[in-house]
């Protein structure tokens, strides 16, 4: 027990000593592990982003005004037959002047004396984030159909999102792994240096009978504290920012931000161990004879 | 009991020490003489297994050289003293923590540490220096904080590298008849020197080493 706190106490001097390059490992784990928070957080919420976005995708049609209501109900059930229509809502003239009704508070009937509203529909577009929908080909079916008049949607800038939000993730990955190993090469980097300063130390203890694992714990303790350090440091940002955020992004776009602390927490520590016991062993392995 | 057999061991540059033949009771006191280049510390180095040896073997207690894993020769170390002509203390560190080093190797708790750095100070005369780092002592105080680091570990034997290299002659006196107070009570030494003035006389055995070959023993 005594042994163990000594061998601690040495890790945490080491760290000490070296306090700048030590806060520039400590930055580089902080970083790996920011970006990694942000993605598991984004692919927790992928679907959910995808779903939400595409609740929002709809296509509103208008018909010509001669157009029957028979004739309407006919197309209609034709639009639902296309690939990626999840379903579709009727507005007759009737539903369109009371909408104008309560949106402007005016009876257009006592305005114009008819009504000059065009039956319309709504198309909605499936979900699932399974399949990536081609809006183009639908909005196309849609044109053929010579009883449409007008077609309005926003498609163009919904799929574009979903593009940049693909993108985002793609990017982020790189990153990850740029930065993985950039945190591995500083941790091993700061560790070198501290056996370096350490050299009389360590041909001391070797000259005294320690062990190659006694000699070697203090660097690995040093390298893992780092993590340790990085992982508290990222977590808390983390998490301080989804709080923060979690109320905005509700408030503006009535979205919840889906997460769990417990795996995040978990996910961090892990990887900052995985990242700072990789990288004093490999300094511990390279430069100590 | 130390056993050297046909040792050599010859340096890229040459220089090293060439079929050594000796062996070292228990008890005994001997002294490793001979001029500056003769491969005093070589041979030391050899028999801590700093070195290993290129041709022969070495057989200090149970551990002997052939084939020695890593691990062995850090728990054959722990039963051997060095002591250095330039004394190797950590100049980072106060009196106590480097006296204390070799029990926090073998893993002694805190208080047997606390209790035996104090008894080994108190031994070497530096009793109440504990927090004096090694730049604060004088070079004869740093020679003893060296043999009480030695000491502490309860070693079997001794292994001094020109010890008194530093030192002034009375000095030099006082540690060598501290090494004989140290042997009476049981532990072997074997104390490397060129300076043969300084040991005449003393009833030690005697061994001398020339260009790296063992002349008399
Ligand atoms: N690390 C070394 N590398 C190369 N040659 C060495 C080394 N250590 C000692 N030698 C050579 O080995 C010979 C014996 O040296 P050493 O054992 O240090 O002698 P002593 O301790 O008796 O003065 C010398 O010729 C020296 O030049
Ligand atoms: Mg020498």
């Amino acid at each position: 027990m005594d042994k163990l706190a000594f061998l601690l106490s040495e890790g945490v001097k080491n760290l000490w000593r070296h306090k700048l390059t030590s806060f520039s490992s400590i930055f580089s784990i902080f970083l790996t592990l920011i970006i990694s928070g942000t993605l598991i957080i984004v692919s927790q919420n992928t679907s959910k982003v995808i779903e939400y976005l595409r609740d929002k995708y709809k296509i509103e049609v208008f018909f010509k005004n001669e157009i029957t209501f028979e004739k309407v109900e006919e197309v209609v059930s034709n639009i639902n037959k296309i690939n990626g229509v999840r379903s579709t809502t009727v507005i007759s003239k009737d539903d369109a002047e009371k909408i104008f009704k309560s949106q402007f508070g005016e009876d257009i009937m006592k305005i114009i004396g008819y009504n000059p509203l065009p039956i319309s529909c709504v198309v909605n577009i499936v979900k699932d984030d399974t399949k990536t929908i081609n809006i183009a080909s639908i909005i196309n079916k849609l044109k053929s159909f010579q009883e449409i008049d007008e077609i309005n949607y926003q498609g163009r800038i919904i799929s574009r999102i979903e593009g940049y939000y693909q993108l985002f993730v793609r990017l982020m990955t790189s990153i990850l792994i740029i930065v993985f190993f950039i945190s591995i090469f500083t941790i091993s980097n700061t560790i070198r240096l501290t056996i370096y300063a350490k050299e009389k130390l360590i041909e001391s203890l070797q000259l005294i009978g320690a062990t190659r694992s006694f000699v070697k714990a203090p660097f690995i303790i040093e390298g893992i504290l780092i993590g340790f350090i990085g992982s508290a440091l990222s977590s808390l940002l983390l998490i301080g920012l989804l709080e923060f955020s979690y109320d905005l992004i509700y408030t503006y776009l009535s979205f919840k931000i889906e997460y769990d602390i417990k795996l995040l927490i978990l996910t961090l520590c892990s990887l900052s161990i995985i990242i700072s016991f990789i990288g004093s062993s490999r300094a511990t392995a390279r430069f100590l004879k | 009991m130390i056993q050297l057999n046909n040792l050599s061991y010859t340096f890229e540059k040459g220089g090293g020490v060439s079929n050594i033949e000796m062996s070292m009771q228990d008890d005994e006191f001997a002294f490793l003489i001979g001029p500056t280049g003769s491969g005093k510390t070589t041979l030391l180095r050899l028999i801590y297994m700093d070195l290993l040896p290129q041709v022969g073997n070495v057989i200090i207690g149970e551990y002997d050289s052939d084939g020695i894993k890593q691990k062995q020769i850090a728990f054959m170390r722990r039963k051997v003293g060095m002591v250095f002509q330039d004394y190797h203390l950590l100049e980072d560190r106060n009196l106590f923590e480097n006296i204390a080093l070799p029990l926090h190797v073998i893993g002694c708790s805190k208080d047997e540490i606390v209790d035996r750095v104090k008894d080994s100070l108190d031994e070497v005369g530096l009793g109440g220096k504990e927090s004096h780092y090694p730049g604060e002592l004088s070079g004869g105080e740093q020679q003893r904080a060296c043999v009480a680091r030695a000491m502490i570990k309860e070693p079997d034997v001794i292994l001094a590298d020109e010890p008194t290299g530093n030192l002034d002659p009375v000095t030099s006196f006082e540690l060598i008849k501290f090494f004989e107070e140290i042997n009476r009570e049981g532990t072997a030494i074997l104390m490397a020197s060129h300076n043969y003035n300084l040991i005449k006389g003393r009833g030690h055995r005697i061994i001398e080493i020339r260009n790296g070959s063992i002349r008399k023993s």
